[in-house]
């Protein structure tokens, strides 16, 4: 038999492979016996095989993008085409004090470097700034007024050009952000920092007395930086034309996301004053903190998986906002706490919009980009943009799914029910945050999150789940608006109708808490068939031509014995079909939740559940219900089905609900 | 237990590398050799030392160090017997016979063996089992 075998990277079918020869090639018969000395022989045969085979297959997968699995490698292999991953991000906080001081002086300065220390889930935060902050002091009185503080904790680093090809600038921290990189050149006679170099991330017009530096990741998520030489980039050295050899580099080591969340501050920085040209620091006594803005946007470094889905987009951007991806790609850079983006051209609206697009943001802590990060965005975006086409953000539309799911275990396998319960929740967060969900464009997919409660334990028999989708209107109060909602997805429509159900709201004119509801439009034959029962009937025996497309919202309250009594018939509509539900005009004067908020929710008629256009699909495990279940057949506590089918059954199909708590 | 086979004939490589005098071919074991050198093998090799394969051998070693009594002895015994039955399918009626020499600080094992389906007389194989550091 040809020993042909060669993609083989088990080593027991290697094993296999090398007995098989030699089964048909040689005069030895004692391989198929483990003692035997020729079974040792195959053993390190296979083995060296083996480990060649794992070798090359890594070497082989390691050098393209998509399947490098080593960060060290992707981060390379996104260089060859000019992609700088984001490096973590800074928390930024906006801050305001007053320094009142006898001193006679005109100005007082507030050193970079530690400046304020904040508090957040239990955490202390040391917040810094790169750069020296100087105020005028009028009356007494230096007001540092809307200062940008980083947290983190501000780092120098000192190296000396020694005019070697092999030198290398590395800053020996992980965690670094940045863009809080300040690097100075200066003669080795010179006093100060020196002169500012700045960051740039490619060499157009860049010439050879651009003072400019670029920044590689390397290993362990450190980075690199690399000056010009002479060609590309001013050249450093002790040349007259050059700008000296003493390089300092100041930047902020931070906790990313973690630092996000602090708004009160209390001070910790250092205040001096300059009398000829000599610093002395003062006792800046008890300085009050305002906080104009708190810790946001701080981030982690840029993951594997968001390095080789971007590194290709923005090379093919080439720098260009024209197509959507293009967008995307270009979104992400200047704006990085993107998680994702959508982006529409105004043609595809309806009424058409020539010459707009429209661009829907999803931030990475938060659900909206606040007024400051839109402008900010549509500024920075202007020069990647073909000229004649105006940008515009527009505000998320989240889809929230969420689950009731009935989890059943055997109970002689595990020893807390909490715990198992905190078990799955946790497999599902973590199965809420992957790529799948958190996108424009994502899908929820049903059988998966099965596969995952089901997979979480071996104690776990079954889950029986069913899905809900929901959508929070924004109402705005005392206004008389009409709104409208959609869902992009079918709905599943039960004849008797609470197909929708809301929270809580006061409207106009009604004191009572008034919710949400609908009754289809049964069509016999192109005829409405307007009485609940008599469609109920027509639905049970379901001849072709009954179809209930479009139903009507009513708005009720519940009455002091508990009934329905109905405020206002002919609400709105909703569009079972399409997903669409439009209300009003009406007045919502309040709303029981938060923010102005009331929360809608349907049954999807598949239970894979889909972000279409800009919708912005999350499964929001906070309102999910799990609900943990004995399954008494598997435990063995029973083996009828008796007790199981009497007291711990769990309906497949939603039950229709009036009223969403 | 290992599935029996009926032998017909065995023949393995040497280990010792050493060139035939004639042939001046690598040497080649037969038979009751190759069985013979085969469980000592098994017993000389200690679990987890083979690739992907961690429970072949028995761990005979671990005892070493402790008492050289009849204790350790049984111990020891009833390791090789089961490392025999398990990994060595062509020999049965497998008889161990292991003997403390506390003065030597060893043990003595012989190992009684019947090799399935070949005539061969009761194989012996006796060695001495010591620890060495």
């Amino acid at each position: 038999m040809p020993f042909t075998k060669f993609t083989n990277l088990d080593f027991e079918q290697i094993k296999t492979s090398i007995k098989d020869y030699l089964r048909a090639n040689s005069t030895f018969s004692d391989f198929d016996f483990e003692g035997s000395n020729l079974s040792i022989l195959i053993d390190v045969l296979a083995y060296n095989t083996y480990i060649t085979a794992f070798n090359s297959n890594m070497v082989v997968n390691e050098s393209f993008l998509d399947s490098a699995t080593l960060r060290e490698n992707v981060v390379s292999l996104a260089k060859n085409i000019g992609y700088v991953p984001r490096s973590r991000t800074a928390a930024k906080a906006t801050v305001s004090f007053s320094i009142t001081t006898s001193e006679n002086v005109p100005t007082l300065t507030l050193k970079r470097g530690l400046v304020c220390v904040g508090e957040a889930s239990g955490t202390t935060y040391t917040f810094s700034i790169p750069e020296d902050i100087t105020a005028n002091v009028v009356d007494g009185s230096a007001q540092f007024n809307e200062i940008e503080i980083y947290q983190g904790t501000y780092l120098t680093k000192s190296f000396t050009y020694d005019g070697s090809l092999e030198q290398r600038f590395v800053l020996n921290n992980s965690y670094v952000d940045t863009s809080t990189l300040k690097v100075y050149v200066k003669k080795t006679s010179e006093n100060g920092l020196g002169i500012e170099y700045n960051i740039v991330d490619n060499i157009l017009n860049v010439d050879s007395k651009s003072r400019i530096y670029l920044i590689q990741e390397i290993q362990d998520e450190k980075y690199e930086i690399i000056f010009g030489d002479g060609i590309i980039g001013k050249k450093l050295g002790d040349e007259v034309t050059s700008d000296g050899t003493i390089i300092t580099a100041n930047y902020i080591v931070t906790d990313g996301r973690d630092g996000n969340g602090p708004s009160v501050f209390s001070f910790a920085g250092s205040i001096v004053k300059v009398v000829d040209d000599v610093e002395t620091v003062i006792d800046p006594g008890n300085v009050t903190i305002t906080t104009i803005n708190p810790a946001i946007n701080g981030s982690e470094i840029e993951s594997v998986n968001s390095i080789k889905y971007y590194a290709p987009r923005v090379y093919s951007s080439q720098n260009r906002a024209v197509t959507s991806r293009d967008y995307e790609a270009i979104i992400k850079q200047i704006y990085p706490n993107t998680e994702s983006v959508a982006v529409v051209g105004g043609e595809e609206l309806d009424p058409p919009e020539f010459g707009n697009v429209l661009l829907s943001i999803k931030p990475k802590n938060g659900t909206y980009v606040s007024d400051f990060d839109k402008s900010r965005i549509l500024s920075d975006l202007k020069q990647y943009t073909i000229s004649g086409i105006n940008q515009r953000i527009v505000d998320l539309k989240i889809l929230y799914v969420e689950i009731d799911s009935a989890v059943y275990y055997n109970n002689s396998q595990i020893s807390l029910e909490s715990s198992l319960k905190t078990r799955v929740t946790d497999t599902l967060t973590k199965y809420s945050e992957s790529i799948d969900l958190n996108k424009f464009g994502g899908r929820f997919k049903y059988s998966k999150v099965l596969q995952t409660i089901d997979n979480t334990d071996n104690a776990i028999t079954s889950n029986i789940t069913t899905v809900r989708m929901r959508r929070d209107l924004r109402s705005s109060i005392n206004q008389l608006v009409q709104y409208e909602l959609c869902f992009g997805n079918r709905f599943h429509v039960n004849p008797e109708g609470r197909n929708i159900s809301s929270t809580g709201f006061t409207i106009f004119g009604e004191t009572s808490t008034v919710y949400l509801t609908d009754t289809p439009t049964i069509l016999l034959n192109n005829t409405a068939v307007t009485t609940a029962t008599g469609a109920s009937d027509l639905f049970l025996r379901r001849p072709q031509s009954i179809r209930a497309t479009e139903g009507v919202i009513s708005i009720f309250k519940i009455d002091s014995d508990g009934n329905r009594q109905i405020v206002v018939k002919d609400a709105g509509t909703v569009n079972y079909q399409t997903g669409e539900m439009v209300l009003g005009p009406i007045n919502v004067t309040s709303t029981v939740k938060a923010n102005d908020i009331i929360e809608v929710d349907a049954v999807p008629l598949s239970n894979d559940v889909i972000g279409l256009k800009d919708l912005y699909l999350v499964f929001d495990i906070s309102k999910s219900q799990i609900n943990m279940r004995r399954d008494v057949i598997a435990s063995g506590d029973e083996i009828t089905g008796n007790v199981f089918a009497r007291d711990y059954y769990t309906p497949s199909y939603p039950t229709p609900k009036l009223i969403r708590n | 237990m290992a599935e029996q086979r009926i032998s017909r004939s065995f023949k393995d490589i040497s280990l010792s590398f050493v060139p035939h005098p004639v042939t001046k071919d690598l040497q080649i074991i037969k038979n009751e050799n190759a069985i013979r050198r085969s469980v000592r093998n098994i017993v000389e090799t200690i679990p987890t030392e083979r690739f992907f394969n961690s429970s072949f051998g028995s761990d005979v070693r671990g005892s070493l160090f402790d008492f050289v009594d009849f204790g350790t002895a049984s111990v020891i015994q009833r390791q090789i017997s089961i490392a025999i039955e398990n990994f060595e399918p062509r020999v049965d009626n497998v008889n161990v016979d292991v003997n403390p020499q506390p003065d030597q600080n060893s043990f003595e094992v012989t190992i009684f063996f019947d090799i399935i389906g070949q005539e061969f007389p009761t194989q012996e194989y006796t060695f001495l089992l010591e620890a060495t550091r």
